[in-house]
């Protein structure tokens, strides 16, 4: 602090809403004293589309589209929720097949997610090269999923009481083509990311979440798992065929960046086990419970569901009162509780560490404006 | 065991139901109704016991009241315990983010989409609509369909 008759003043330093590193749009206010934060005050909401207020207004299946909408990069972790709160609801039972079909598709999922934000995050950190990696690897799962879902990006495949399409054997082949695959690049990502010396200067250290704040704010997701607490939806509150396979849950032990970078690293890896494990036991059968009511009214009741995305706990929170429509339909996305963290957490930090905390915690935007 | 601990610590606040929920068809092992006045106290004793808070919401019950339904879980645990809460229209619910930090931005969506005020928010603005919007969009008596005036370009 400057003490010799200067006036001290701070400023305002506008970020975004239109910034390539905000991965959407967000607008934060950053009160700035030199170049450190003395305030952070976010203004989110600029793509918010009513998802809430359309599932009053929609019955049941016409509100399903709407959820590879809302993260479009774990489409289908945010299809599981929905489908099985609404399964809850109804009393319908899946086929086994179809809950291994929708781990494997799942879990492939999560890993498109956490491979666009490896290769994202690095180029905020001003890393080019990765990025090309991670799409490259990206680019085949995506081929593999459009093969059943018939999209690339914003899937709606699964349907109250199991998926449309089973897989063919072309698709289990390319899958497990594709998981030696990534597996042999581990070796390229860690060597061209986590021994750099410039991004380990960048990410160790800064951006600390402690357990105490994570309470707090109820952080979920790799961003928890970062600061050391195993708390992951897959294990904690099994689901669908999550309990028939052995997996890790990967922690850190400082909370910082480089711990929540090494956490989805890990998952990945973690990913590709279950796949492996659910393609070696895939069971025979139907995909689809036979019993399905084409109308959907649920007795009127409430459910509350909650399934892992690849950024935390989506809690999809329905009110039936017998109607073909939902009363009410909450949207508990896991980015709005990290972000709210994300924003204490600038305070006290050089302007130049906000990209890299900002993308740390993996933030898609429309997913908090829904 | 959360669920035996959970109702003890709730015990002295005389709430009006602590019962164990029916898990494989709601999602919830505790169902709990308390008053809008008394979740500040709730909050506290949930925190206490490790809980987070999860979700934060209302729904537009009927015409003459709301209802604040509150999910908590746990890091260590699998219990998630559910709170309702009734609030008369044109009342005001207190705020629980002086005790949940992360309840802070829950309020503000509540009071941005249901018109709901927190006494004691340290910054109860919009968050998710415009700050001149006029509208409480979740409100049931808000149209599903936009009221379309146009007019014809002179």
């Amino acid at each position: 602090m400057i003490t010799s008759g200067i006036e001290e003043k701070t400023f305002v330093l506008n970020l975004g809403p239109q910034h390539p590193s905000t991965h959407g749009v967000l607008r934060v206010l950053l009160e700035m004293d030199g170049e450190y934060i003395v305030n952070a005050e976010p203004v989110i909401g600029y793509g918010h589309r009513a998802h809430e207020h359309m599932a009053e207004n929609r019955n049941y299946l016409q509100f399903l589209p709407n959820m590879g909408r809302v993260d479009y990069l774990h489409a289908l972790a945010f299809n599981h929720g929905y489908c099985m709160a609404v399964e809850k609801l109804i009393g319908v039972q899946v086929p086994e097949r179809a809950e291994f079909i929708r781990v494997i598709t799942n879990e492939l999922n999560r890993i498109t997610s956490h491979l666009l934000w490896f290769g994202a995050y690095l180029m905020d950190l001003g890393a080019f090269t990765p990025f090309l990696y991670c799409f490259d690897d990206r680019e085949h799962i995506l081929d593999l999923l459009d093969r059943i879902t018939g999209s690339r990006l914003t899937y709606c495949f699964y349907r109250f009481g199991g998926v449309p399409v089973d897989l063919d054997d072309d698709f289990i082949f390319g899958c497990r083509a594709f998981i030696k695959r990534l597996r042999s690049r581990w070796v390229d990502y860690h060597n061209l990311v986590t021994k750099n010396v410039i991004f380990i200067h960048r990410a160790k250290g800064v951006g600390v979440f402690t357990k105490e704040q994570c309470l707090l704010y109820g952080i979920t997701g790799p961003s928890l798992r970062g600061s050391g607490i195993a708390y992951d939806i897959r294990k904690s509150e099994p689901y669908s065929a999550y309990p028939l396979f052995n997996f890790d849950i990967p922690t850190g032990e400082n909370g910082d960046i480089f711990d929540r970078y090494l956490v989805r690293l890990e998952e990945m890896e973690q990913s590709c086990r279950i796949i492996e494990q659910a393609l070696d036991k895939l069971p025979n059968g139907p995909v689809m419970a036979e019993k399905v009511p084409k109308r959907i009214k649920p007795a009127a009741g409430e459910v509350y569901q909650a399934v892992e995305t690849a950024r935390g706990e989506f809690g999809c929170y329905i009110v039936s009162q017998g109607d073909i429509k939902p009363y009410r339909v909450k949207l508990r996305v896991p980015s709005f509780a990290n972000l709210s963290l994300m924003v204490e957490s600038f305070k006290d930090n050089l302007v130049a560490d906000v990209v890299a905390i900002l993308g740390s915690i993996d933030v898609v935007i429309p997913e908090i404006d829904r | 065991m959360l669920l035996d601990s959970i109702p003890k610590a709730l015990a002295p606040l005389n709430l009006e139901k602590v019962a164990p929920g029916d898990y494989s068809k709601t999602g919830c092992h505790l169902e709990v109704a308390a008053t809008p006045a008394q979740m500040p106290a709730v909050a506290e004793a949930l925190l206490q016991e490790g809980c987070f808070l999860e979700s934060l919401t209302a729904v537009d019950t009927s015409k003459a009241a709301f209802t604040l339904v509150y999910h908590f879980a746990n890091f260590s645990e699998l219990c998630r315990t559910v709170v309702h809460a009734s609030l008369a229209k044109d009342t005001e619910a207190p705020t629980i983010s002086h005790v949940y930090p992360g309840a802070n931005w829950y309020e503000r969506e509540v009071y941005d989409l249901f018109g709901i005020k927190f006494a004691g928010h340290p910054n109860l603005k919009r968050l998710l609509l415009p700050e001149d919007a006029t509208i409480h969009p979740l409100r049931k008596e808000f149209p599903a369909e936009a009221e379309v005036k146009a007019e014809a370009p002179k």
